[in-house]
């Protein structure tokens, strides 16, 4: 199917043939808001809301039982309780955050611990491969190159707007990477495995981009 | 918004129309298997999670996923791993 | 395939509506729309390829901008298979993109697309048998209403019937003149409405949620094998649904219609 630019400059996928399909007289998208267009992906509309959306029920996860294990080849390169990792070095950012299903989020504050930090706490100048597959409570997991996780561009967060994140939007630790599609920022992180070879998380084998960048709506594999 | 996630689980049912598109035949009434606990029961039963960004079936009785559906502009996807089988 | 003329009671439905065919849209017409309550309205459509459905299907429908945009969402069918037209009840949802533009836009004469019927599960006709249990809350009573208006068009094999519904003010009570006289008519159809936030003077009814003593006061006894059906808001028809297995009901007997957060 041809994507037909609209006139606020986004596109719309699966424009149907006009002859055939009845036009709905006076519907319109009601969610173009009045946001500089530079501040918002293609496709995507502001919400004030925060949706939740989770592929299984939500885990009631007591922090006094919480771990976070980094792992590479077969080997726990470090591991830490809840005490321990609220123990690191803390950094609070906003950001905007653009969920795949079309909603953006403007301004968002999270805190936690970057992954940069994780690494020093490792004793680790770098990451020792170029990939991590994110293990999550649930058994979720999502994919990303390390490259977007260094230099500050992602954490794993254990407070939105201040307040310990609620359960349902992932807390207590979420692995947060606001400049892709909000699936890869895994709720009830657990585990990050570093990988030496890219491997497929949830979404990403099953029809999802594999990298998941907004400005490239890059919501499907294919797209 | 929710707070505390329970309401975001649906029926099976009303994942009807995205399984009915790779099926053809609707499949709610099918008798479906978990392959985790071996529970025994209809599709329509079963728990669904995440829409609308795909179907997430889950069994009702252990959380186990049976299968998995999405439906992008380039195809559309299935994965049953967790299911033993399906009867129609 | 409905076969008008005289014979209505001998109109086969099984089979036609939970058959093996692709989903396609069609072109749906506004041939006359109701208000229901403040907030809810009733579409009734006509569509040129209808094949017949079973009552507690839904559909989906698909509206389309001018510039091309479009929104997609999934509506329980409130009329039965008995009725030409399909009716479609509607709630107009705080942020509903699409319930809103229902509500407050649509005209007789416009036009959306449809596809169904869809979702054989959920579906109750009266060759199932009874006693038939129903517990609705706010738009949920949508899907149950279709049941209850094809057992109402079923003159022979009237099983017994209860819907217990919850709603906020009796102005929210959605059909509420129909149920009366439905009720009214047929010794055997109960229904028991409770009022959740406001009563009028002199309500002698239920003034709070369903719980468990309520559904014990309200539905026929576990010993009766009631087939059961529970539509609403999610956090309803999970509480509903647990008080019936704790009171002894046979949870393959209990059908559940999650309506999401926002209630459909």
């Amino acid at each position: 199917m041809t994507k037909r630019r609209l006139r606020d400059g986004s596109r719309s996928k699966g424009t149907p043939s006009m002859d055939k399909t009845p036009i709905s007289r006076g519907f319109r998208s009601r969610r173009q808001q009045q946001t500089p267009k530079i501040r918002l992906p293609p496709g995507q509309y502001v919400t004030m809301d925060f949706p939740v959306l989770s592929a299984g029920p939500t885990p009631q996860i007591k922090v006094e039982n919480w771990t976070l294990d980094i792992q590479s080849g077969g080997s726990l390169l470090g591991t830490w309780s809840w005490a321990a990792f609220e123990a690191l070095p803390q950094t609070t950012i906003k950001r905007d955050i653009h969920c795949v299903t079309k909603w953006s989020k403007l301004d968002t504050t999270w805190q936690g611990v970057t992954f940069d930090d994780l690494l020093k706490a490792l004793g680790l100048a770098e990451a020792p491969t170029p990939y991590v597959m994110a293990h999550c409570d649930g058994g979720y997991t999502t994919n990303v190159q390390v490259a977007d996780l260094v230099g500050g561009k992602g954490m794993i967060a254990t407070r939105y707007e201040g307040l310990p994140i609620l359960p349902a939007h992932g807390g207590p630790a979420r692995l947060l990477v606001p400049h892709l599609y909000f699936w890869k920022s895994g709720k009830w992180v657990r585990r990050l495995r570093f990988m030496k070879a890219d491997e497929r998380g949830f979404w990403e084998s099953l029809g999802y981009h594999n990298y998941g960048d907004p400005w490239k709506e890059q919501r499907y594999d294919g797209d | 918004m929710t707070e505390n996630g329970v309401d975001l689980v649906l029926d099976g049912n009303a994942a009807a129309g995205l399984l009915q598109e790779i099926f053809v035949r609707d499949i709610t009434t099918a008798q479906i298997q978990c392959e985790s606990c071996d529970s025994t029961g209809a599709v329509g039963s079963l728990h669904l999670y995440a829409m609308p960004m795909g179907a997430v079936l889950r069994c009702a009785h252990c959380d186990g996923v049976l299968l998995r559906a999405v439906h992008t502009p380039h195809g559309r996807w299935l994965d049953m791993t967790g299911t033993r089988y399906l009867r129609f | 395939m409905a076969t008008p003329g005289k014979n209505r009671d001998m109109t086969v439905i099984e089979t036609s509506a939970v058959s093996v065919r692709r989903l396609e849209w069609q072109r749906a017409e506004v041939r006359k729309i109701m208000v229901e309550t403040p907030r809810v309205k009733s579409f009734l459509l006509h569509l040129p390829s209808w094949l017949g459905h079973l009552p507690g299907q839904h559909v989906d429908i698909r509206l389309t901008a001018e510039d091309g945009y479009q929104a997609q969402r999934s509506y329980s069918i409130a009329s039965p298979p008995e009725d030409k037209l399909l009716t479609l009840t509607v709630e107009r949802v705080e942020n509903g993109e699409v319930s809103q533009y229902l509500i407050d836009d649509v005209r007789v004469g416009d036009q959306f697309e449809v596809r169904g019927p869809i979702g054989g599960y959920f579906v109750w006709t009266t060759s199932m048998g009874g006693p038939l249990c129903l517990a609705a809350a706010g738009s949920g009573v949508v899907p149950l209403m279709a049941m209850l208006r094809h057992r109402c068009r079923r003159r022979k094999n009237r099983a017994p019937a209860l819907l217990l519904y919850s709603s906020r003010s009796l102005e929210d009570v959605i059909y509420r003149d129909e149920l009366d006289s439905m009720a009214h008519r047929d010794s055997d159809l109960h229904v028991v409405n409770t009022l959740t936030r406001q009563q009028p003077e002199g309500w002698i009814g239920y003034r709070r949620r369903i719980d468990k003593e309520l559904l014990a006061e309200a539905f026929v006894p576990p010993e009766w094998n009631p087939n059961i059906f529970v539509c609403g808001p999610t956090p309803f028809v999970e509480n509903v649904s647990r008080f019936l297995v704790e009171l002894g009901y046979d949870s393959l007997t209990i059908k559940t219609e999650r309506f999401g957060p926002s209630g459909g």
